[in-house]
């Protein structure tokens, strides 16, 4: 029974980890880049969350459209000022760029909140459950892996079949070909990061609903992302979703099987993956 | 193409006469200065204070980690950000060796390189598989969970980390002595060694692959073995300044063996002196030293800074600041690369 | 004859150090097909890639209606109403026909009063049709051509640039997709052909450039040009003296 509680718990803490990997799955896809402060956005979107809440006694439901919108804003923002800047076939200036506004951001959080862990207040729905045959089962882990289902199959639909998804995957297939069709390269790639950082406005405010965050808690949610989004296969927004599936089972269940194993046995699938199916689940040959 | 080359050789077929030339009276001083200074480190206990022998020390680890990830990234394209698992594994491989096994912990030292060797052999395996970006990000995760995994294990005190007691019974003449030598010797081998490294034929081959991965393995260089060769030996040179640090420091814990902030230092130190050339490694390990020690006391602002900056580097001077300096002065330290002077008939 | 469409002026290109392009003039009327020969290497492609604003040259060097427009952004080009099916096709890989044309058609130009539909594309290569659903990695290379042929003319071009779409095509191919280019032409879409097979240039052509390490060596109306005036321009001096 333990174990069916841990494969449960962990697929709902997939949910939470998804969120954290689309976004990196869909900017990896169409710019080749990682942006290392994709945690520390978790991170600060949570805590600015926190703050607002507490300051303008808001409820969750209301911070989470303000942090999306923020996101999303955050995303145009971090794109034209410096991701565009860096954008190209050597991964080397976008790491080092992203790696040292990372340090920034984490430390100039740290001056604002201190280094304190903080949550969200959100009520009753926090601590509801409901029993499913012999276990109990929280509503907002629930909430969270639906929203999380719901955004990838919505993302999904995006690529598939809007004009904006469209010049997307051509972008991320040939992106000089896809300026030689009319598409704008850097409207595609402020698109992108809108929506990835947007994406990360739901895992903060679920994040900080479920437990705490702290100032130097994003390298975390950075490397949570990336091996969800190398466990399901790269490129793949549902590989993406899957993989953090995968991330949270184990961790899950490692954890059940020590405390001090859980975040380990997550590290440790990963690398598993990398060196059986180093294409990941869902990635082709 | 070809012919444009075929009608213009007719012009220039009295070739002039050309030497190639790659010592400079700049790298002439400059390589006298080297020497003087690695004199200057290992006779620290003739002169120095305990404090600033424990200062220097740490600026010539921070030398070789910065160097060794200058030698990956600058040279080899590979982007690490968990060079910490280098640093964690050979600084606790040394206490194991001195404290657990009763080794002479001067010779634990050299010896304990071995473990980053072979862990940076056996990640390579898995690494490589990784695209550009990913490969940085899974350098990371190796450095996690060698972290985690010290964490729980019992044989090297889990959590709690360990003391180096061994060392009481050695003078604190003895042990400045000691740790002046090795700090010396890893910068002959750090500096010295990627110096020789880069002048070789491995060197070039090295430059080309940066250049153009694609040109040189049509020429016959083995990018991947290089590459690989690379990673280890800079796994090494990383290693042999962890465990001096923590020689120096007597005490080790897993979060500080593994501590992301060797990576930050790193990135900063040749972000900030200049990619891909020794002389900014050392031009950066100064400004971080000094700005460190003038800094540190306003804590996470100065960190807000330092990031700052790293990313404004990144942004809009590549070359760092000795980028800056030879687009100025066009000298050169530690010449690695050939100059053609044309002799006047 | 009328004033030219698309034009180039003294146009200078370079690859970093290497200069490609010494001041090339070059230029081209509605409805008309002009081809550009040369070696490997002459500059051809490069001047495609000028003209597109891949490669940084200076604006007056590049002119559309007579306005400069060069170095304009590629997207800006093709919203100007150029379009170049790019050598070795360049599809969009993992993407079905019917999308790869898509997007095309999403981020068009000023459609012209008779402009390019999908359903006049499919009277001009059925194929297209039929094959709508399939990802494009999965056609013939002749066919995967016509997607790219398809794909430029959902741009809405009035100059349509053509690098090379004949290469690694079956003679049969070659013929069918030569044989549909007329039918572009006449409602006014001039096109520029990048020909290897220079009998296949002059013949479909109007006028045509040879060029030779980046200049234009020859130039005149392709009927009127005679074959040992084109080898020449085409080998250069050297071949001459040979």
């Amino acid at each position: 029974m333990q174990w069916l509680d841990g494969l449960i718990q962990g697929i709902l803490l997939g949910g939470l980890y998804a969120q954290y990997a689309l976004g990196m799955a869909l900017m990896f896809g169409v710019m080749r880049l990682v942006n290392i402060t994709h945690g520390d956005l978790v991170i600060l979107l949570a805590l600015i969350g926190i703050s607002l809440a507490s300051t303008f006694s808001m409820g969750p439901w209301s911070v989470l459209v303000v942090l999306v919108v923020l996101g999303a804003v955050i995303g145009v923002i971090l794109q034209r000022l410096i991701l565009n800047r860096v954008v190209g076939a050597d991964p080397l200036p976008s790491l080092i760029a992203t790696f040292g506004l990372s340090i920034a951001l984490q430390n100039a959080m740290l001056q604002i909140w201190s280094a304190d862990t903080r949550s969200l207040e959100g009520g009753a729905i926090v601590h509801a459950s409901f029993q499913l045959g012999p276990l109990f089962v929280g509503v907002l882990p629930v909430i969270v892996l639906l929203t999380a289902t719901v955004l990838t199959g919505g993302l999904d639909v995006v690529l598939r079949s809007t004009r904006f998804g469209r010049a997307l995957r051509a972008a991320s297939a040939d992106v000089e070909a896809a300026a030689l069709t009319g598409v704008n390269p850097k409207t595609v790639y402020t698109g992108a990061t809108a929506i990835a950082v947007a994406i990360l406005g739901f895992a903060a405010v679920f994040q900080s609903l479920r437990s705490t965050v702290a100032p130097a808690d994003g390298a975390f949610q950075l490397i949570y992302a990336f091996e969800a989004v190398i466990i399901g296969g790269m490129g793949s927004i549902w590989g993406a979703f899957l993989g953090a599936m995968a991330l949270g089972i184990s961790q899950s269940i490692g954890f059940r099987i020590d405390p001090g194993f859980g975040i380990l046995a997550g590290h440790l699938v990963f690398l598993a993956i990398l060196a059986l199916r180093p294409q990941g689940l869902l990635g082709k040959g | 193409m070809t012919q444009a080359f075929a009608a213009s050789s007719d012009e220039t077929m009295q070739q002039p006469t050309v030497r190639v030339v790659r010592q400079t009276r700049s790298s002439l001083i400059a390589f006298a200065v080297s020497i003087a200074l690695l004199v200057a480190v290992a006779s620290m206990p003739l002169w120095a204070s305990q404090g600033l022998i424990r200062d220097v020390v740490e600026l010539c680890c921070y030398v070789t980690v910065a160097q060794m990830w200058n030698l990956l990234a600058g040279y080899g394209g590979l982007v690490s950000v968990g060079q910490q698992a280098f640093v964690g594994v050979a600084a606790y491989a040394m206490f194991v060796m001195a404290q657990l096994w009763g080794l002479n912990p001067f010779l634990a030292v050299p010896l304990s390189v071995i473990v980053p060797a072979v862990v940076a052999a056996i990640t390579y395996g898995l690494l490589h598989r990784l695209d550009g970006p990913y490969f940085a990000i899974g350098t990371w995760v190796v450095a996690e969970v060698l972290r985690l995994a010290t964490s729980v294990f019992g044989y090297v005190n889990a959590g709690a980390g360990m003391s180096l007691r061994v060392m009481s019974s050695y003078s604190p003449m003895e042990r400045a002595v000691g740790i002046s030598l090795l700090s010396a010797l890893m910068l002959l081998v750090a500096v010295g060694g990627s110096y020789l490294l880069l002048r070789s034929r491995y060197g070039l081959a090295l430059v080309a692959i940066r250049d153009n991965p694609v040109a040189a393995a049509s020429q016959g260089v083995n990018v991947g073995l290089l590459k690989f060769l690379i990673w280890v030996a800079a796994a090494v040179g990383t290693g042999l300044a962890g465990a001096i640090y923590f020689m120096a420091q007597l005490r080790i814990t897993p979060p500080a063996a593994y501590s992301p902030t060797w990576a930050n230092v790193s990135i900063f130190i040749v972000m900030v002196g200049g990619l891909g050339s020794l002389e900014g490694v050392l031009i950066g390990a100064l400004v971080y030293f000094v700005a460190d020690r003038w800094f540190a006391q306003y804590g996470a602002t100065y960190l807000v800074v330092l990031g700052l900056l790293t990313l404004v580097m990144a942004l809009f001077a590549r070359g760092g600041l000795w980028g800056l300096i030879q687009k100025v002065t066009n000298a050169s330290w530690f010449p690695t690369r050939r100059i053609l002077l044309e002799d006047k008939p | 004859m009328s004033a030219p469409l698309l034009s180039t002026h003294g146009l200078v290109a370079r690859y970093g150090d290497f200069q490609a392009l010494y001041g090339i003039d070059f230029e081209i009327a509605a409805g008309e097909i002009v081809a550009l020969i040369g070696a490997n290497g002459a500059g051809k492609s490069t001047l495609l890639k000028s003209i597109m604003g891949l490669l940084r040259v200076a604006p007056d060097m590049v002119k559309l209606d007579g306005r400069p427009v060069g170095g304009t952004k590629p997207h800006r080009i093709v919203a100007e109403g150029v379009a170049i099916v790019p050598e070795g096709r360049r599809l969009f890989v993992g993407m079905s026909v019917i999308d790869n044309l898509r997007v095309a058609i999403d981020h068009a130009g000023r459609p012209a009063a008779n402009g390019w539909t999908l359903e006049r594309l499919y009277g001009l290569f059925p194929m297209l049709k039929e094959k709508q659903a399939v990802p494009v990695q999965s056609l013939s290379g002749g066919q995967q051509q016509m997607v790219a042929i398809g794909r430029a003319l959902l741009s809405q071009p009035r100059v349509l640039l053509c690098d090379e779409i004949s290469l690694g095509l079956a003679p049969k191919v070659v013929k069918e997709i030569y044989q549909s280019l007329p039918s572009i032409s006449e409602a006014g879409t001039a096109i520029v052909l990048v020909e290897q097979d220079i009998g296949l240039a002059r013949a479909t052509s109007n006028r045509l450039y040879c060029m030779l390490e980046g200049r234009v060596s020859l130039t005149g109306r392709s009927a009127e040009i005679s074959r040992e005036a084109i080898g020449e321009a085409y080998f250069g001096g050297a071949h001459a003296v040979a």
